[in-house]
C-alpha cells in the first residue's frame, strides 16, 4: 500500500466479542485495534461500531461512557464510521426493540421488527444482497453476492441513504450510507471474501478521509 | 447443498479419528486455526468444529482454541463436543460459535433440550449418531437400542429445527456416505439435516447433491479434504 495503513478503531462498549472484526481488518491491511478511549477515538482514521444484543442495553452503555457525543463529534468531523449489525441500527434515531429506545441519530429513520410473517425470527443465514446504487463501500462486490446475517430488527432509512437490500419476508435495508457514516446489517467479518472486500473498501475510505484531529 | 468442512480438535491439534476411535487418530495440522484459514481462501460459508476432548469428557475442553478460530475466520462456525449444560453452551456462543451442536444431552434430558431451543433459536443443532441404525451416545462410546428413525421423529416433535446425522460405521473411512440411512433419517423429519460420514470422492458429493432429500441442507467433509482427495473449490462446485 502506497499510503500508510489507516488506523481503524473497533469500539468496545461491552457488547460482544470484537476480535473477529479486528482480525478481519488486519487481514485487509488496516492497523486495527479495539478500544473506547477518548484519545484513541479522536486519533483514529475510521471507527467501527459493532454490536450484539439488544438495542436499549447497547444505548445505555454507549451513553454511560459518553460514546454518543464522541460519535456525533467524529461524524461531524468527517471521520468514516461503519456500524455493523446492531451497530448499524444504533446509528438511527429510534428503535422499537424491548419497549423502545432512542439511538445515536446519525441517520434519519427508525428501527422496527422484521416484517416476515410465517418465517422464523431471528433471521440467521446467508442472503444475497442487492446494491441499490453504487458506492465506494461496495466497489468491486457484485450485486446479489451473499452476506451473513443474524437479526430480528431492521432499520428503515430514508431512500437517499439506502445502499443495499436483502429479502426475508420483506425487502429490507441491509446497507446504508450518508456522507461518511456507513452501516451494514450483515456481518462483513463473517461474510467470506465479499465481506473482507467491503472491509478493505472501508479501510480505503478511512485512508483517504480528512486527517484526524 | 452447503459444504461444512470439518475441523476436529484434540489436544489443541486438528485431527481425524477413524470410526470415532480415539486409538486411531491422524493429526493433520498442529494449529487448527491454520486449518480453518485454509478454508477461508476457498469461499467456504461455514465450518464444523468438534472438540473431541470435550466429547470424550462431556464438557468443552478446547474453548480457547475455538475462540481463536472464531476470531480468525471470516465465516460462521458450528461447534460441538461435550455440550451438556446451559453454561457450556453459553460459553461457546460467547467464544464466537454461531451454532452449537448437542447430542447426548438432547437425548437424555428433554427439559434441557427444550430450554436450549427456546433460549437460542436457530442456533442449536441436534446431533444424532447411529451404528447399525441404533443411536449411540457419549462420543459414540455408548450404544443404545433406540432406533434412529424413532429418535429423529421424536426430536422433531419436540421442536428441533436442524439435525446432524452421522452413521458411525462409515465415518472417517472415505468409503462413501450411508445413503440409505440418510434417506430414512431425512424422511423421518421436516427439519433440516446436515449429513456427516464417509465422504471420500467428488462423486460422493455429486450423488448426495443429486439424490438426497430437499431437507438435507449440507454435508460435512473432513478427512477427504485434509488428505487432498479433492479441493474445497472442487467440493463447492460438486455441491452447487
Amino acid at each position: 500500500m502506497a499510503e500508510p495503513a489507516p488506523q481503524v478503531l473497533v469500539l468496545d462498549y461491552g457488547m460482544g466479542n470484537l476480535r473477529s472484526v479486528e482480525k478481519a481488518l488486519e487481514h485487509v491491511g488496516a492497523r486495527a485495534s479495539v478500544g473506547a478511549g477518548r484519545g484513541a477515538i479522536r486519533a483514529a482514521d475510521g471507527l467501527i461500531l459493532p454490536g450484539v444484543g439488544a438495542f436499549p442495553r447497547a444505548m445505555e452503555r454507549i451513553r454511560a461512557t459518553g460514546l454518543d457525543e464522541l460519535l456525533a463529534e467524529r461524524a461531524a468531523a468527517g471521520t468514516p464510521i461503519l456500524g455493523i449489525c446492531l451497530g448499524m441500527q444504533l446509528l438511527f434515531e429510534h428503535s422499537e426493540e424491548l419497549g423502545g429506545a432512542e439511538g445515536l441519530g446519525l441517520l434519519p429513520g427508525a428501527v422496527t421488527m422484521l416484517d416476515a410473517p410465517g418465517l422464523k425470527v431471528p433471521n440467521i443465514g446467508w442472503a444475497p444482497v442487492r446494491w441499490e446504487r453504487e458506492s465506494r463501500l461496495t466497489s468491486g462486490i457484485a450485486s446479489e453476492t451473499p452476506f451473513y446475517l443474524v437479526h430480528s430488527f431492521v432499520a428503515r432509512p430514508s431512500a437517499a441513504d439506502l445502499l443495499g437490500t436483502a429479502e426475508y419476508g420483506e425487502r429490507f435495508a441491509c446497507a446504508v450510507e450518508r456522507d461518511s457514516v456507513f452501516g451494514a446489517q450483515f456481518h462483513p467479518e463473517k461474510s467470506s471474501e465479499a465481506g473482507l472486500q467491503l472491509l478493505a473498501n472501508f479501510a480505503g475510505i478511512c485512508a483517504k478521509a480528512p486527517a484526524a484531529a | 447443498m452447503i459444504l461444512y468442512p470439518a475441523i476436529d480438535i484434540r489436544g489443541g491439534k486438528a485431527v481425524r479419528l477413524t470410526e470415532g476411535d480415539f486409538g486411531r487418530e491422524t493429526a493433520y495440522h498442529d494449529d487448527p486455526v491454520d486449518a480453518a484459514l485454509r478454508f477461508a481462501e476457498a469461499g467456504v460459508k461455514i465450518i464444523h468444529v468438534v472438540d473431541l476432548d470435550g466429547a470424550r469428557k462431556g464438557a468443552p475442553v478446547n474453548v480457547a482454541t475455538i475462540r481463536r478460530i472464531a476470531d480468525a475466520v471470516p465465516f460462521p462456525i458450528e461447534v460441538g463436543g461435550g455440550l451438556r449444560t446451559p453454561e457450556s453452551i453459553a460459553d461457546l456462543l460467547r467464544a464466537g460459535a454461531e451454532r452449537v451442536v448437542i447430542g447426548t444431552a438432547a437425548m437424555r434430558d428433554p427439559q434441557f433440550l427444550a430450554e436450549m431451543l427456546e433460549q437460542h433459536p436457530e442456533r442449536v443443532v441436534v446431533s444424532v449418531d447411529a451404528r447399525g441404525g441404533k443411536i449411540s451416545l457419549a462420543g459414540w462410546s455408548e450404544p443404545t437400542d433406540v432406533d434412529v428413525v424413532d429418535a429423529i421423529a421424536d426430536l422433531t416433535a419436540r421442536g428441533v429445527e436442524r439435525f446432524l446425522f452421522t452413521p458411525i460405521e462409515v465415518d472417517g473411512t472415505l468409503g462413501g456416505p450411508g445413503f440409505e440411512q440418510l434417506a430414512r433419517v431425512a424422511a423421518a423429519t421436516s427439519a433440516s439435516v446436515i449429513y456427516s460420514g464417509g465422504v471420500g470422492t467428488l462423486d460422493d458429493l455429486k450423488r448426495l447433491r443429486a439424490e438426497a432429500a430437499p431437507n438435507v441442507e449440507g454435508v460435512i467433509v473432513g478427512r477427504a479434504l485434509y488428505e487432498e482427495r479433492f479441493t474445497v473449490d472442487e467440493a463447492l462446485a460438486a455441491l452447487a
